[in-house]
């Protein structure tokens, strides 16, 4: 139950994806200018990490390890994701033309997101015993951490989307418009969300 | 040989793939804490850049379109998997603390951008040249990253001392010091080039 | 017809009569008897801390506008606000150049990055020590005794009972009293309740703030404290220790109400003041930190653009 706690705060709050390990900063900050495009790419983002995240623990779990080939991993790993990266095109192709055309070029580029090669990597290196297998309770555990990375990617991405409507009404200077003034925001943001430093319940 | 020489000079500055293209950034900011961690990204990086733009521009007329992106990215992966390997068995230090940025070279959106942009359009020199080029430009901004939140976060440069009435702004070292010079840094670029273009 | 429109960010104001510089002078004015308290509670250290954030943070703002080409503004008592605030979420104690630091983070990083005046996102002041927090946290976490004439120190009474050392007042030598006159440790313009309660009343008289968010925030925080604070149990926390203690009054009535970075609507000010109360709360229970008020500001401030856009008050006569 302990576990559960802290992987819900730590991947949402503690060490949110974006602010405190730095994975999924190309999209944050190319989707993050309006609300609703960001509200979408958060949900699709959540989607593709634990539909990856599933199936990249079954190939380690059932692929990988049982044939010690392990280092294969970056390769496998990228190619799930490649591919569920696919299918969830042609979902919301098929479902929401106009969300298909909002979110542009970003939608393919969800495989170059760090973060979800990175929560899939995560998944290995903490719930599985190097050499040895799966840990207790390593999938729920792996899925969950997935859908908790995915939220906090999500919730990060919409207060950083409501910030930057409001900063294109302002009078930011000119060599810090865009992109720097979207980084030091994300700095202010980061320094708000250390005073969750060390929250345990 | 000029154009060779230009397409290597264009990635250190003029399109410096962090500065001015904001490209590869989750790197940047995770492994800048020290400057030997960036060297050590930024060689890995270049090693993986240049051996893709090398394999893509060759293979290039033999990778049907429609699947040319998972094909260019199980290229990368392969040179990421070899970097991963040789990290493992000669730098373990490093391999330590370059930790999860290392298999995620290959989401590095400089690599595969290189490949689309560039690698998959040209020739086999030219190619090598450019991901020098980037490669470079990679390192050089990596570092020049490092450099302030090392002296700044921790008063060391490269694990060395600096002064001792110095007190290091332990901020610098986390992740919000880093977004903070990362910003400060492109704007602070930006506005020496709008300078020089006036 | 064109020119009647007038589109421009915050602050607006309704009144005629009113200008920035009046608002922010009041509120300076205001803080006068926390500034007084202050300097009495721990001496002149006290003032040299307040002398030189305000003075950096003015000096930061004439500079980076002169260097902007724009009108230099520090007459309008803004930046001295923001310096003045800083210097009470300090303690004493501090070597004078982290108030140098800190304000100059909190005029050039946390206000003039964004445009300046009317522009910002996160508050300044709480930017500032924030940053400050995160940069020398040995220096931000050392309090000294009250009334001593050395710097001795002493943790403050929210450090005790995080860390156990108390289970309640009475442990701590202090009574109720002690916590509204501020006679306890603390940063410089957090102890004294009574003097920072006065500015606020003087504020809510001359309309320059609501009662909305710093009721709100207040009440929740000392609520959710009651509940939750104490380690023996449920609903056996000291609600007005909780409300006297830490930085709880200053930030509610000072930086939770600043217009820029607070919601526009009553509904708006009313949904932040509760989330700033409950995350004060949960960071004081279960966070890392002692004191949360500083964060749960910054964080409501991020949240604020989605939180004007989705508490719209009810419009009359058009259907929905």
């Amino acid at each position: 139950m302990g576990q559960v706690v802290a992987i819900i705060l730590g991947n949402i709050l503690i060490n949110n994806f974006i602010l405190f390990k730095f994975l999924g900063l190309c999209p944050f900050l190319g989707v993050s200018k309006q609300t609703r495009p960001a509200f979408s790419m958060g949900l699709a983002v959540t989607f593709v990490m634990v539909s990856s995240g599933l199936i990249t623990w079954l190939a380690y779990r059932f692929l990988l390890l049982p044939f010690h080939i392990e280092y294969m991993r970056t390769v496998t790993f990228i190619l799930v994701i490649a591919t569920s990266v696919q299918f969830i095109e042609m979902v919301i192709l098929k479902l929401s033309p106009p969300l298909y055309r909002a979110l542009g070029i970003y939608l393919p580029l969800i495989t170059t997101n760090c973060a979800i090669l990175g929560v899939t990597v995560l998944n290995v290196q903490d719930f599985f015993v190097p050499g040895k297998g799966p840990a207790v309770g390593s999938l729920p555990l792996s899925l969950l951490q997935a859908f908790c990375a995915g939220v906090g990617f999500l919730f990060v991405l919409l207060l950083m989307s409501g910030i930057r409507e409001r900063l294109e009404l302002a009078e930011v200077p000119e060599s810090l418009e865009g992109l720097p003034v979207a980084f030091i925001t994300a700095s202010l943001m980061g320094l708000a969300f250390m005073g969750f430093l060390g929250l345990k319940i | 040989m000029k154009r060779l020489a230009r397409e290597f000079t264009k990635g250190i500055i003029a399109e410096n793939p962090i500065f001015f293209m904001v490209l590869g950034l989750c790197p940047a900011l995770a492994v800048s804490t020290s400057v030997t961690n960036a060297v050590g990204m930024g060689l890995a990086a270049t090693f993986v850049l240049v051996c893709s733009n090398m394999i893509i521009a060759l293979v290039r007329r033999r990778i049907p379109d429609k699947i040319r992106i998972p094909c260019f990215i199980v290229i990368i992966a392969t040179f990421v998997t070899i970097v991963e390997m040789i990290l493992e068995a000669f730098a373990p230090a490093l391999d330590r603390s370059l930790g999860i940025f290392v298999p995620l070279i290959v989401v590095n959106c400089i690599i595969l951008g290189r490949a689309e942009a560039f690698a998959s359009k040209n020739p086999v020199l030219p190619s090598i040249a450019d991901g020098l080029g980037m490669g470079l430009g990679f390192l050089v901004a990596l570092v020049t990253i490092a450099f302030f939140r090392e002296t700044l976060g921790s008063g060391k440069l490269m694990g060395l001392s600096l002064s001792h009435r110095f007190e290091p702004a332990l901020v610098m070292a986390l992740a919000p010091g880093a977004l903070l010079v990362v910003g400060l840094l492109i704007g602070g670029l930006r506005w020496v080039r709008s300078l020089r273009s006036s | 017809m064109a020119d009647k429109y007038f589109v421009s960010a915050a602050p607006h104001f309704h009144k005629k009569d009113e200008s920035v510089a009046r608002i922010m002078w009041t509120v300076n004015v205001a803080l006068v008897p926390v500034a007084v308290m202050g300097v009495a509670i721990f001496r002149w250290c006290a003032l040299g801390v307040m002398l030189t954030a305000v003075l950096s943070a003015v000096i930061t703002e004439a500079v980076i506008q002169r260097g902007r080409g724009q009108r230099v503004t520090v007459r309008d008592g803004s930046a001295f606000m923001t310096g003045l605030l800083l210097a009470f979420n300090l303690p004493a104690h501090v070597p004078l150049w982290l108030p140098v630091v800190g304000s100059v983070f909190a005029i050039a990083i946390g206000k003039q990055a964004f445009g300046g005046l009317g522009r910002n996102i996160f508050n300044p002041a709480l930017a500032g020590r924030a940053f400050l927090m995160a940069a020398w946290p040995q220096h931000m976490t050392t309090f000294t005794r009250p009334f001593a004439v050395d710097a001795v120190t002493q943790a403050t009474p929210l450090v005790l009972l995080k860390e156990g050392k108390a289970l309640g007042l009475a442990d701590m030598g202090l009574n109720h009293f002690d916590l509204l006159l501020g006679f306890r440790g603390g940063s410089l313009g957090e102890v004294c309740a009574l003097a920072l309660v006065l500015g606020g009343v003087y504020l809510l008289w001359r309309g320059i703030i609501t009662w909305h968010t710093p009721v709100t925030f207040i009440l929740t925080a000392g609520l959710f404290g009651w509940v939750f604070g104490a380690p023996q149990g449920f609903f056996q926390g000291d609600f007005l220790f909780q409300i006297l203690s830490g930085g709880l009054l200053l930030g509610a009535i000072y930086m939770a109400t600043d217009y820029v970075t607070s919601p526009i609507t009553k509904k708006g000010q009313l949904i932040f003041g509760v989330c700033c109360g409950l995350l004060t709360g949960v960071i004081r229970r279960w966070g890392g930190y002692p004191e949360g008020v500083c964060y749960s500001i910054l964080f409501m401030n991020a949240a604020v653009p989605l939180i004007d856009r989705f508490a719209q008050p009810r419009r009359y006569g058009v259907k929905k």
